[in-house]
């Protein structure tokens, strides 16, 4: 899916705007440097090393996309995500990669000017910038829930996102509702798909997303002015393409049936699979089993807590205890002990039934037989 | 006492024999791995490469008895296709249909002395229907969980809105595992009525299932409808 909305000559109304390149001069870095960040980059957006040539050539001539990005109905946990990437860094990226006009939380600009110039960046760019999201649409009493500069937040957003080439829900509020939206929602919050019209929105889900994977999506549309591979639910099949068991370096423990059973057990310390713990690696894609954490330090389940789904729609409601496997009811125990003992149950009540219709069939005959006598001593007479 | 005289049907053909023994063993085997695979055992391994693969293997075996499960039904449809008496759904669209499954219940809740005989006991074709359903919900949850090992092949495609419609992939796992439970029941039940049918009322449930044929002292009222 291609979308040419960064172009230096063809726009009327587009003045001349910095490349990557010549941000990097300006900032002093040598051509060493800039080829360093585009290897990074290349190998980042998941590209082979042949697309060097290619990653190069658009750092040189592409101008800075303009990037607006938005918050909703969330805590900002994406951004101190986000301002965590090592490859790039996240102020490599905000200052040399893209050319951000508006973020709440990075901007130092407050106020009314500040949505002033949101005003005059959504005019003077329409149609052409990246629009990144984070957080969920609140739509109960018409939004007012979440509001931002005095308005609702929906239409805040329904707003900007008229002009965007592109959109980018960052995290699983943006994605899918987030945690806000839990039952019984009261704030009516949503993922923001349905409020920007009939726009592909890249998803990219998590609680909050890996910081390089956040990088890596807002990169690739701004380097190559097109949307990543997108899976059937908008995610880049490149972050989201598998379950976290199928890359998590703990699977071998859980083939072999080697498991933790408490927090605390012989078998937590061991590292073994957490798959008993609740552990959602089997139900969620990310890529927390390959990429991991902070420059590949670490993810939650390499530090013993089991994975609890975040970027799954829904995993705020997602039927169990997050370190159980199967959902407790109340006071009740688990299905497979209700379900054996209403095993157990039926199988006295198919005896008691089978006692009882013993007794019909006894009855049955003896009227049979009884009718028989009645009919052979009529017959008699 | 007088000698009964008896009268054969021949109902069932091979195929939907065969069909109803895969799927005994089927559901046996599928149940026990899904209860290990759910709760797995212990083993005291202190090494994978020294342990069995243990749970590997059980999901392996769940799988294979799921595959050998689907592909059954075609046994199922095929002897449907050849024979009169193989019948995939019970007759909903005719009106007696109901009013002979509650004769059938008020004789099992002992307010009927007997129900009149039938070859195609109503109310447990009823039964079956429901066996059906649960059956599609495993399939449909079984191959939702399975496919998204690579989500975006064509099995992914195919079952990958199961996991959506149920609101994420782990309610998939949960319904799964509660349809199993529900499964089990009703085989309990099954199992309770047919032998109580053989061997009390001597309507052939069992013995059917092997020969094929029922061997009736009375003439049921569907008898007609194998002609
Ligand atoms: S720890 Fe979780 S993701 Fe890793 S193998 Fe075990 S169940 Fe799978
Ligand atoms: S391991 Fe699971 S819960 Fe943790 S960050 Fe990754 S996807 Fe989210």
């Amino acid at each position: 899916m291609f979308i040419s909305f960064v172009t230096i000559k063809g726009g009327k109304n587009v003045e001349k705007r910095e490349t990557m390149w010549e941000a990097y001069l300006r900032r002093g870095f040598s051509r060493r440097t800039f080829l360093k960040g585009c290897v990074a980059l290349t190998s980042l957006m998941g590209l082979s090393t042949d697309m060097l040539d290619k990653v190069v050539e658009a750092a040189e001539t592409k101008p800075l996309p303009v990037v607006i990005w938005m918050h909703g109905h969330e805590c900002t946990g994406c951004d101190e995500s986000f301002i965590r990437s090592a490859s790039p860094l996240a102020s490599d990226l905000v200052l040399t990669n893209i050319a951000l006009e508006y973020d709440h939380l990075l901007s130092a600009a407050c106020g009314e000017p500040f949505e002033q110039h949101l005003e005059e960046t959504v005019k003077k760019y329409y149609g052409q910038y990246i629009l990144a999201v984070e957080g969920a649409v609140s739509t109960t009493n018409n939004g007012t829930y979440c509001m931002s500069g005095g308005k609702p937040f929906v239409d805040n957003l329904q707003h900007v996102a008229k002009g965007a080439a592109a959109i980018i829900a960052y995290g699983s509020c943006a994605a899918y509702g987030g945690i806000q939206a839990a039952k019984p929602n009261p704030t009516g919050s949503a993922g923001i798909s349905h409020y920007v019209g009939t726009k592909q929105v890249i998803n990219v889900p998590g609680c909050p997303p890996i910081p390089e994977v956040m990088t890596g999506v807002v990169m690739h549309v701004a380097l190559f002015g097109k949307l990543p591979t997108l899976d059937s639910d908008g995610r880049p099949r490149q972050f989201y393409g598998n379950r976290i068991h199928d890359t998590c370096y703990r699977r071998p423990f859980f083939d072999a049936g080697m498991f933790a059973d408490h927090f605390d057990d012989a078998g937590a310390k061991a590292g073994w699979c957490l798959y008993k713990l609740g552990c959602r690696g089997p139900e969620t894609y990310n890529s927390c089993g390959n990429l991991r954490w902070w420059q590949g330090m670490s993810y939650p389940i390499q530090s013993g807590a089991p994975c609890i789904g975040c970027a799954n729609a829904n995993f705020w409601d997602s039927g169990a205890c997050f370190s159980e496997r199967l959902p407790k009811y109340g006071p009740l125990p688990d299905v497979d002990i209700i379900g054996a003992g209403l095993a157990a149950a039926s199988v006295v009540g198919v005896a008691a039934h089978g006692a009882l219709s013993v007794v019909q069939r006894h009855e049955r005959d003896k009227a049979e037989a009884k009718e028989n006598e009645g009919k052979e001593q009529v017959a008699g007479k | 006492m007088k000698a009964v005289q008896r009268k054969m049907f021949y109902l069932f053909s091979p195929f939907l024999r065969i069909f109803h023994w895969i799927m005994v063993d089927a559901i046996i085997v599928m149940f026990v791995t899904g209860i290990l695979i759910a709760k797995p055992p212990e083993i005291n391994a202190l090494e994978p490469a020294q342990s069995m693969l243990l749970v590997n293997i059980i999901r392996q075996i769940h799988f294979l008895a799921a595959f050998g499960f689907c592909a059954s039904f075609v046994f199922r449809v095929y002897g449907f296709i050849i024979n009169k008496g193989d019948r995939l759904f019970p007759r909903f669209w005719e009106g007696h249909f109901y009013s002979e499954t509650v004769d059938v219940a008020l004789h099992y809740m002992f307010l009927r002395k007997a129900h009149k005989s039938y070859l195609r006991n109503p109310l447990a074709r009823m039964s079956y229907f429901g066996l059906y359903v649960l059956v599609l919900i495993e399939v449909l949850t079984g191959f939702a969980m399975y496919n998204m090992s690579e989500p975006n092949a064509i099995g992914g495609l195919m079952f990958g809105w199961v996991n959506t419609v149920l609101g994420g992939e782990m309610m998939t796992h949960i319904v799964h595992h509660f349809t199993a439970w529900a499964i089990v029941l009703f085989a309990s039940g099954h199992l309770y009525m047919v032998t109580r049918a053989e061997f009390m009322e001597g309507e052939s449930e069992v013995s059917s299932m092997f020969s094929g044929s029922k061997i009736l002292a009375h003439d049921p009222l569907d008898a007609k409808e194998l002609e």
